[in-house]
C-alpha cells in the first residue's frame, strides 16, 4: 500500500507542483533516495546540534563505520543470514502444513465454522506470548525461535487458506465435476488457483507478524540473528551497532515484503483474482 | 449432487441457524481441553512442563481474587490506551496533512514504508537508553507501531475521497475546514478505522513483546517472570488472558465502532466506492 | 487501473514473470541469496589463499594458529573454538592456537571469510 497510489484523485494542491518536483517524479530511483538523504541530513543535524552523548545517539558517520566493521568481521553476514534462514524455514513449513490443512477444513462448511473462532483466538495470542513456555520446553535454542515463528505464520496462513477456499463459488467445482474431473484436478484447477490470492495475503500478513516475532524471540533466546545483535549491543551500550542493526532489519524486511511477497501477491491477484475484482 | 440436495442434507444434520451451529465454534476449544485433561491424567508430565487444567484454573481464580491479575491487566491496558491513543491522534492528523498535499505524501512514502518495517519492538534496544525500562518505553513502542499503520491508512482514505464531493461543498460556499469536516473525514473514516483496528492488533502484540523484555509489571512481565520459576501454569493462564483480551477488544470495541460510524455515514461511502 | 487493465490479465504465467512484478521478484531473490550465501561462496572461493601451503593437503589432525587481521570479539572466539581444541593465544589476541584440527575442520575453517590466515603451529 503506497501513500501516493490513489489513481483517480487529481492533485489536491496544484499550486505546489513545481517544475523541479515534476522532473524529480520522473526519476523513481531519486524519488526513493531523496527522502532518505534528507533523513540522514536531519539525523546528522540532530546529533550535531542537540549535542547528544554517544550512549544515546550516534552520528550517521559513526553508524557507517560500525557497519563497515561489522561486515568485515563477518558479524552482520552471519546474523542476517541466520534471521533470514529462520524466516525462510518457518515460511516453508507454515505453507507446507497450513495450506493443506486449510484446504481440508475450508472445503467443509462445518469444519470451517468450527475452526474460525479458535483460529482468531490463537491469532490474538501472539507468538511472542508463548516464548517463555517455548523456552521452558526447548531451551534457549534455534528450535524455540523456529517454533514461535512457525506458530506466528501458520495461523494467518491457515485462516486465509480456509477463507480463500470458502469464497470459491461452488458452481465452479460442480462444473468441473460434471465434466468428469477427478478430485485431484479439482484441487489443482479450481481450489488452488481460487484460494491462491487469499493464501498469499495470509502469507504477507503472517510475515509482518512473524518478522517482528522473530526479532523479539532472538532478543530473548540470544543464539544469533539480528535481534540478538541489537539486543546484545545494548548490553555494551554500542549504540552505533544498534542503529546499524535496526537499519539492516528494516532494509531486509522491505526486500522480503516489497520485492518478493508483494509482487507475488500482485501476480496471483491479477492472474486468478479476476473473480473478485 | 445438486445444491438443493446439499441443503436438504444439511438440514437433517444441523438446522443451520440452530443451537448446534452456534455451539460449533466451541468444539475446538473443548477438544483441546479434553485432550489436555486426558493427556495429563495418562502421562502425568512434569508440572513445570505442562500443568494440568485444574492448576491453570486455580491460578486464574486465586489471582483474580487477590487482585493481582486485575492490576497486571490494568497496567498493560493502560499502556495500550496511552500509546494507541497518541498513535491514533498523531496518525490521523499526520495522515490528513499528508493526504491533502500530494507532494508531501509522495515524499514521505519511502520513509513511512521504512519506519513501518522497523516499527515496534525493534526500537527497544535504542530507546532503553533514552527512556529506561518501564511504562514510557512500552508506550513508545506501542505509539510507534500504531502511528505508522494509522498514518498510512488515513492517507489512503483521504486520497480516495472523490474530488467531486469536495468540489460540491465548495460550490455551496463551504471553506476548507468545512470540506474536511463534512466530506473528507467521513469519507476517509472506513480506512482510518481499518488502520486503527490493524494498529491495535499489532500494538497489543508489540506491548506484550516489550513487557517480556523489560517492564516492572503487566501481563508480558508476569509471563516472563513466571518462566524464571518454571511456573507454566501462570504462563499458560497469562497467554489465554492475552488472547481473550485481544478477541474482546476486537469484537466488543472495534467492530461496534466500525459498524456505527459506517452505518451513520453510509451514504458518503457508497459514492466513495464507486469511483 | 482495474484488474482487467493489468498487463497480466490476459497473459500466460510465462509472460507475467517478465513483467515489472517478475523483475522485482528476481531482484529480491538475488539480494536475499547474496546476503545468505554470498559470504559463504566468497569464503569458499578464497579458501586456498588462507591455508598455509604446508597445511593444504592435510590428511591427519594438525595443530594450527588461526590469525585474524582485526581485534576479535567473543563472537569470533566462539566460532573459532568450535573447530579444534583451543590452546590459548599465540602472543597476540588475534592469534589463536588450535590443537587437533581434523582435515575436514581445517578445510571448513579456511572457508570463513573473516579468517585472515591459518598457519601451522611450531
Amino acid at each position: 500500500m503506497s501513500l501516493a497510489s490513489a489513481p483517480s484523485v487529481a492533485a489536491k494542491s496544484p499550486g505546489s507542483a513545481s517544475v523541479l518536483g515534476g522532473a524529480l517524479q520522473n526519476l523513481t530511483g531519486l524519488r526513493i533516495l531523496l527522502p532518505f538523504a534528507v533523513l540522514v541530513a536531519v539525523w546528522w543535524a540532530i546529533k550535531a546540534g542537540g549535542d547528544f552523548p554517544d550512549n544515546l545517539l550516534v552520528s550517521p558517520l559513526q553508524a557507517w563505520n560500525a557497519f563497515v566493521l561489522l561486515v568485515s568481521h563477518g558479524v552482520i553476514a552471519e546474523y542476517a543470514s541466520t534471521s533470514l534462514t529462520m524466516l525462510g524455514i518457518a515460511a516453508f513449513v507454515s505453507l507446507a502444513v497450513g495450506v493443506p490443512i486449510g484446504f481440508v477444513v475450508g472445503v467443509n462448511r462445518y469444519a470451517a465454522h468450527a475452526l474460525e473462532g479458535f483460529l482468531r483466538f490463537l491469532q490474538g495470542i501472539s507468538g511472542i506470548a508463548w516464548l517463555p513456555l517455548a523456552i521452558i520446553w526447548f531451551g534457549f535454542s534455534h528450535t524455540t525461535t523456529l517454533v514461535i515463528v512457525i506458530y506466528t505464520l501458520i495461523v494467518p496462513i491457515l485462516f486465509n487458506t480456509m477463507v480463500g477456499v470458502r469464497a470459491i463459488p461452488e458452481s465452479y467445482a460442480l462444473a468441473l465435476r460434471s465434466l468428469g474431473a477427478s478430485r485431484l484436478r479439482l484441487v489443482v484447477d479450481v481450489y488452488l488457483p481460487g484460494a491462491l490470492p487469499s493464501i498469499v495475503v495470509g502469507l504477507r500478513l503472517g510475515m509482518g507478524y512473524g518478522w517482528r516475532a522473530l526479532i523479539a524471540a532472538e532478543m530473548l533466546v540470544r543464539k544469533g540473528g539480528l535481534g540478538d545483535l541489537i539486543f546484545g549491543a545494548r548490553t555494551f551500550g554500542q549504540i552505533d551497532r544498534i542503529m546499524v542493526g535496526m537499519i539492516v532489519i528494516g532494509c531486509l524486511y522491505i526486500v522480503v515484503d516489497r520485492l518478493i511477497i508483494q509482487p507475488i501477491e500482485n501476480l496471483t491477484v491479477a492472474r486468478w483474482g479476476l473473480l473478485r475484482k | 449432487m445438486s445444491l438443493q440436495a446439499t441443503s436438504l442434507r444439511s438440514s437433517t444434520l444441523f438446522s443451520v441457524n440452530g443451537l448446534a451451529w452456534r455451539l460449533l465454534p466451541a468444539l475446538p476449544f473443548a477438544l483441546v481441553l479434553i485432550v489436555w485433561m486426558l493427556g495429563w491424567a495418562a502421562l502425568h508430565p512434569n508440572k513445570a512442563t505442562l500443568p494440568p487444567v485444574s492448576d491453570v484454573i486455580e491460578v486464574v481464580w486465586a489471582r483474580m481474587r487477590d487482585g493481582e491479575l486485575p492490576s497486571q491487566i490494568a497496567a498493560s491496558l493502560t499502556r495500550l490506551c496511552l500509546g494507541a491513543g497518541v498513535g491514533i491522534l498523531t496518525g490521523v492528523i499526520g495522515g490528513f496533512i499528508a493526504g491533502l498535499y500530494r507532494n508531501v505524501a509522495e515524499f514521505l512514502n519511502p520513509l513511512v514504508v521504512f519506519f513501518n518495517a522497523i516499527s515496534g519492538i525493534v526500537w527497544l534496544p535504542l530507546m532503553i537508553g533514552w527512556l529506561g525500562i518501564g511504562t514510557a518505553l512500552a508506550v513508545f513502542v506501542i505509539w510507534n507501531t500504531v502511528f505508522f499503520i494509522v498514518f498510512q491508512n488515513t492517507v489512503l482514505g483521504v486520497q480516495l475521497v472523490p474530488e467531486v464531493l469536495e468540489q460540491g461543498v465548495r460550490t455551496l460556499g463551504g471553506g476548507r475546514l468545512e470540506t474536511i469536516r463534512s466530506v473528507i473525514l467521513p469519507g476517509a473514516l472506513p480506512y482510518i478505522l481499518t488502520g486503527v483496528r490493524s494498529g491495535l492488533g499489532f500494538g497489543w502484540r508489540a506491548l506484550i513483546a516489550a513487557e517480556l523484555v523489560g517492564a516492572p509489571d503487566g501481563l508480558g512481565q508476569m509471563i516472563f517472570a513466571a518462566a524464571d520459576y518454571h511456573r507454566s501454569d501462570i504462563i499458560i493462564a497469562g497467554c489465554l488472558i492475552i488472547g481473550t483480551i485481544a478477541i474482546a477488544m476486537d469484537r466488543w470495541l472495534l467492530i461496534p465502532i466500525e459498524r456505527r460510524t459506517i452505518a451513520r455515514w453510509g451514504l458518503v461511502l457508497d459514492t466513495g466506492r464507486k469511483s | 487501473m482495474t484488474a482487467a487493465d493489468h498487463p497480466a490479465a490476459h497473459g500466460r504465467p510465462s509472460r507475467l514473470l517478465l513483467g515489472r512484478d517478475g523483475r522485482k521478484i528476481a531482484i529480491g531473490v538475488v539480494l536475499i541469496v547474496l546476503v545468505v550465501f554470498g559470504p559463504k561462496f566468497y569464503g569458499m572461493a578464497t579458501a586456498n589463499g588462507r591455508l598455509d601451503s604446508t597445511l593444504r593437503g592435510a590428511v591427519e589432525p594438525r595443530n594450527v594458529i588461526v590469525v585474524l587481521d582485526f581485534m576479535p570479539e567473543r563472537f569470533h572466539n566462539e566460532r573459532i573454538a568450535a573447530y579444534g581444541t583451543f590452546a590459548g593465544r599465540d602472543g597476540a589476541l588475534n592469534r589463536y592456537r588450535l590443537r587437533g584440527v581434523s582435515p575436514g575442520n581445517l578445510r571448513q575453517h579456511a572457508e570463513i571469510p573473516w579468517v585472515a590466515r591459518i598457519e601451522p603451529m611450531k
